[in-house]
């Protein structure tokens, strides 16, 4: 059985939750797929995708053993762009941070590029498929309005404090929280240009949610040290590398 | 000596504008400077409805708000200022704020300084109210009426 993560502690449970491919995820929105594709702003919602080869049945490709083990994925058959999405997580227990989101989606989708930076998280994929796996990313457990951003670019933020009204800070203003309907709205794409509706994003999850489902160790939530489990674990890898990095014979 | 206020959120232009007005009406504050990430620049293309750099009025004069307010130092003379200045806060800043007591403004020139102004004779409590990279045209206000800067 596959061992995704240890400790005993809920930030641990959490996290192997996020990592094994075969929980199901809780739906706490519903966002339509049109809505996706205008928050993405890779194209205007029903129009065609465009794409830089002809689909894979068109083409005459050399015989490989791993071209016929490998089953593409739709967007590959169809020979659609590579697109991207990009997440930035607050360190105040959002549900989510870089790491576990690279290490969950290689586990949960196939056919993606994950990049890990510090304060922010992209994904890379063939257009129609990123945009299935942002939809599940959007509505899921995943995501929080107000704690987590879609920031294709000028992604500053994840480590300040939050503003007044529980937002993460954003220079760009993409996702603005409705004071008379209590949701968030993003009034703008990840890359900040103005849509001409805002997309509804739905209630930001209150803070005792978001402590309950946050993947992030914090002194003032549930500290890393407390997790005995997870701290010998660290432990054991740290000897192993350095002794191993040491000599390895 | 200066103290720092910390609130526990990033405050917005309203707040802001309250704070600031709260602290003026002080008599010991000399100096304030206000300190957090910037908001980007006036863009005409920029809908209004989500711009966030806006003027505030502090005591009767307009301060262009650039950025969104993090912290505030402030330099007062009486120890007894920091219990009013809290008292305001209090007000304000729901959320929870902490009060330091330090050396926040800087009070000598510094060598960069020298490079920037040259000779020409700045006034003491202009030192320490901007980072060298800017103009003090730019960032610093003065407000007349209690002889207070911001």
């Amino acid at each position: 059985m596959a061992q995704y993560y240890p400790g005993t502690s809920q930030v641990a449970d959490n996290r192997r939750k996020f990592l094994n491919p075969d929980k199901k995820l809780e739906k706490l929105r519903e966002i339509s797929d049109e809505d996706v594709v205008k928050v993405l702003g890779h194209r205007a919602p029903g129009e065609e995708y465009k794409s830089v080869h002809p689909p894979l049945d068109e083409m005459d490709e050399p015989d490989d053993i791993v071209r016929e083990l490998v089953e593409p994925i739709d967007g590959a058959k169809a020979g659609d762009r590579i697109r991207y999405i990009q997440f930035t997580d607050s360190m105040y227990f959002a549900p989510a941070h870089p790491f576990i989101r690279s290490r969950a989606y290689l586990n949960r989708y196939r056919g993606v590029d994950a990049g890990t930076l510090s304060g922010r998280q992209i994904v890379e994929a063939r257009e129609r498929d990123l945009e299935k796996l942002s939809k599940e990313l959007l509505e899921t457990e995943f995501f929080d309005p107000a704690r987590s951003g879609i920031r294709g670019k000028t992604v500053h933020g994840h480590s300040l404090r939050l503003d007044e009204d529980g937002m993460m800070f954003d220079m760009l203003r993409r996702q603005v929280l409705n004071k008379s309907t209590g949701k968030v709205e993003s009034v703008k794409d990840q890359i900040g240009r103005e849509l001409d509706e805002p997309v509804v994003l739905g209630e930001p999850l209150d803070e005792k949610t978001l402590r309950n489902k946050t993947t992030i160790y914090r002194v003032d939530g549930e500290a890393y040290k407390d997790d005995k489990d997870a701290v010998e674990v660290l432990h054991h890898i740290h000897v192993s590398r350095s002794q191993g990095g040491f000599c390895p014979e | 000596m200066d103290i720092e206020v910390f609130p526990h959120r990033v405050l917005g232009a309203d707040t802001t504008e309250k704070l600031l007005n709260g602290i003026e009406c002080i008599e010991d504050v000399k100096r304030t400077v206000i300190q957090g990430p910037r908001l980007p620049p006036e863009d005409p293309n920029e809908n209004p409805r989500y711009v966030e750099r806006r003027k505030i009025t502090v005591n009767g004069k307009e301060i262009e708000l650039k950025v969104k307010t993090g912290r505030i130092f402030i330099e007062i003379s009486n120890e007894s200022t920091i219990d009013e200045v809290k008292g305001i806060c209090n007000e304000y800043l729901p959320f929870g704020f902490d009060i330091n007591i330090g050396k926040y403004i800087r009070t000598q020139k510094t060598v960069s300084d020298n490079i920037k102004y040259g000779d020409a004779d700045i006034p003491d409590e202009f030192v320490g109210m901007t980072d060298q990279s800017a103009k003090l045209a730019d960032r610093l206000t003065i407000i007349e009426k209690n002889k207070k800067d911001q």
